[in-house]
This record gives structure tokens, sequence and C-alpha cells, in this order.
């Protein structure tokens, strides 16, 4: 093996690429129509060539599909689901959606990972479901922008919120902080808590604006409102541990 | 088992997670559907990458661009090495990303012939595999472009 040929295999090592995203739910649920016609034979092999890519059982459950699955991502403790029809239901409104209306210094002693904090004060805080710390500026009637910060607890872990937008909606692959993120603009889109079981709660439904999503040593961070992907990425960066 | 590798694969050839993770989610299904003409008794792996560096190659093409590739924040040392100076260490990374700017100026059939051999650490056959030509053409392939390689390298110096 020559000097260059020693030297491309070392580069190969130090190249950064992400972690590989769980696939399996995702290829299931785009299986999942043909699955009353599949054979035995191709299940075993099926089984062999999917089931081998992870345990699954022990990953989300996920209610009846409404409309065909275009695309299935997953970052930030997010399942996003972009489908060709979005569900015909009632948007809840924002307040409801985000928990327990806490002081910034409450957020502070309640939240067991660093975090991270704008130049400016948010006009209003909120303690949430996993744990989630939600910044709000503006008001939830006029919102100018939404910053989410959440705890996720192993890398395995189901997702903590689901969204669902149609096909309208533009999904770029960025780098936030050197984390793969998302960034998804265009269409309004539903996002969804999701409950202990793994099933989208309806009722939390809300439309969300454009959003900046990424999960970054441990914690899962969105940065919602009417911006740019380059303001969200300005944004990113200036979020910084208090 | 193969998710690793088939995002690898995927990223490796389109410099997208997003896109890397498409192509990996539909090169699997497309796996699925596609089972009933697997030779019983060939290698899986390669197949399965084969189908995987299509869709990543369908995505390269629509989207007419391929992100560059880019160095960890924090490279590893190579085991063998011994701690380098502060400045050894500097220059080790800066020869590294140079290497890594020649590769990305190649073009897409010898970055790839490169990637696949030295980056994903395939054989030559599972490389003839994966981008569907003989093994003979791997071996020329690999050839040309590690003599492009070295040219891009040499002008840069």
């Amino acid at each position: 093996m020559s000097e260059l040929e020693r030297a491309l295999d070392l580069l190969g090592q130090e190249l950064d690429v992400p972690e590989a995203p769980d696939l399996v739910l995702a290829v299931r649920e785009r299986l999942e129509p043909r699955g009353g016609r599949v054979r035995e034979r191709r299940r075993l092999v099926l089984a062999v060539a999917v089931a081998a890519l992870a345990v699954l059982g022990a990953t989300l459950a996920i209610p009846e599909a409404r409309s065909a699955f275009l695309r299935v991502l997953h970052v930030g403790g997010e399942r996003i689901e972009i489908v060709d029809e979005l569900p015909e239901i009632a948007a809840a409104d924002l307040e409801s959606t985000l928990g327990d209306r806490v002081t910034l210094d409450e957020a502070r002693a309640r939240s067991d990972f660093g975090l991270r904090e704008l130049d400016a004060a948010p006009d209003r805080v909120y303690v949430g479901e996993h744990g989630t710390v939600w910044f709000l500026y503006g008001s939830p009637e006029s919102v100018r922008l939404l910053v989410a910060q959440t705890p996720l607890l192993s890398v395995d872990e189901p997702a903590l919120r689901k969204k669902v937008a149609d096909g309208g909606t533009r999904v770029e692959g960025v780098r936030v902080n050197g984390a793969r993120g998302l960034f998804l603009s265009g269409d309004s889109h539903f996002l969804f808590l999701v409950d202990e079981r793994g099933n989208a709660v309806e009722a939390s439904a809300r439309l969300a604006e454009d959003v900046l999503i990424w999960d970054e040593g441990g914690v899962a961070y969105r940065i919602e409102g009417d911006l740019t992907l380059n303001e969200a990425l300005g944004v990113a960066e200036e979020l910084r541990e208090g | 088992m193969y998710q690793g590798i088939a995002f690898r694969t995927a990223f490796l050839l389109t410099g997208s997670a997003a896109d890397a993770e498409d192509a990996a989610q539909v090169g699997f299904v497309k796996a699925w559907s596609a089972l009933p003409r697997f030779r019983p008794g060939a290698p899986f792996r390669p197949w399965l990458l084969r189908i995987v560096a299509n869709e990543a190659h369908n995505r390269r093409r629509t989207s007419g661009r391929r992100a560059a590739l880019q160095l960890r924040a924090t490279a590893a040392r190579p085991p063998d090495d011994a701690a380098p100076s502060p400045e050894g260490a500097a220059l080790g990374r800066e020869n590294r990303a140079e290497l890594l700017r020649a590769v990305e100026r190649l073009d897409d059939r010898d970055r790839d012939v490169l990637a696949c051999r030295y980056f994903l650490e395939l054989s030559e056959e599972e490389t003839a595999e994966v981008l569907g030509v003989r093994r003979g053409t791997v071996k020329s392939r690999t050839a040309r472009a590690l003599e492009r390689l070295r040219s891009e390298m040499e002008v840069r110096t």
C-alpha cells in the first residue's frame, strides 16, 4: 500500500460522518401497506435484512396513518412525517401545549442539563413534557420566536414530539454547531406531543412555523418562528449556557 | 446490522445527512421489493449497498451538487503515532484537510471509487458490486484516481 493510500485510509477514519439514524421504523412504515401481500420467504429474509437493523418492539408505537407517508425523518427528539395530506384536526392554542408557566430562575432550577439562553431574556418561560424548557419571545397570540430545549435520556429514546407536514414543506439538512439538524420551512405543519406509550396526543396538535431542529450533547433543540435558515442558525449560535 | 454502513455509504456519496437518511430508507425498501431477485448464496452487503448507492446517486443528480465532506473537529490520532507536538498535530491536520480538498476536486467517478475503497473500506469485489462495474474496472479506475489525486496534491504544493 502506498503512502497516499495509507493517508486515504486514515482520512476515512477522520471524516465527520453523522451517526446513522434509526431506520427501522421508517422502513417498516414504508413497507407496511404491502404487509398483507408478502410471501413467507420474503418475510423471513426481511427479518434478516431489516429486523437486524435494531429491535422493532422497542420503537415508537404510531397510530394508524391517515394518509400515505412520503418520507420519515428523525432528529432532535422529533419524528417528522411528510405525508401527502395533513390530518383534519382542530389546532390547540399554543400556550396549552407548552406546559407550566414559570420564571426564568425556576426553569434554570428545574432543568438538570446546561440550559442555554439568548442574550435577551424571554417574555415567557414554560416547563413542559419531558422536562422541555420553552422560551417564548412575543406573546402567545403573536409569537416572534419560540425556543425549546429537551434533555434526551438516550440516543435510542423514542420520539418526544411528532411533526406531520405535507409535501409542500421544504426539508433541508443542516449542520448546527457541528451537529446534524433539519430546517423545515414553507407550508405549516402540525406538531404533536407524544404520550408515554409513544402515541401522538391529538389534543396537543398545534400548527407550527418554520423550525430548526437539532440535538447536541444529549439535548434536543428547536428554534421556531418566522425565520430564514440563516436567521435560525444565527439564533442557534447565540444560544449559550447561562 | 446494515443501517450504519448503508447510511455511511449514502452520506459519503451525497455529503448530506438528510439525503443519506432518505437514500438509505428507500434503499432498504427497494431491497425488500427486490429480494426475489437476490441470488441465494451471494453476499448480501454489497448487493444492498449497491441499491443504496443508486439512490444516493439519484439524489446527488437531482440536487445537482454534492456537499463537501468535512473532517471531524477532533480527529483521532493514528494508534501507532507518537504524541505529536502542537505544531505537528496542526500540520498533520492541515495535510489531511488538504488531501480531503483534493479528493473533493476529483470528478464523481474517481471520487466514488476512492470513497468505496478507502473511506468505506470495501474490497475490490464489493466496490465492483456497489458501483455496478467489473472488478478489473475498479482496479484501473482506482489506479487512475490515485494518479489524479497525486497530481492534484502536487499542483497545490
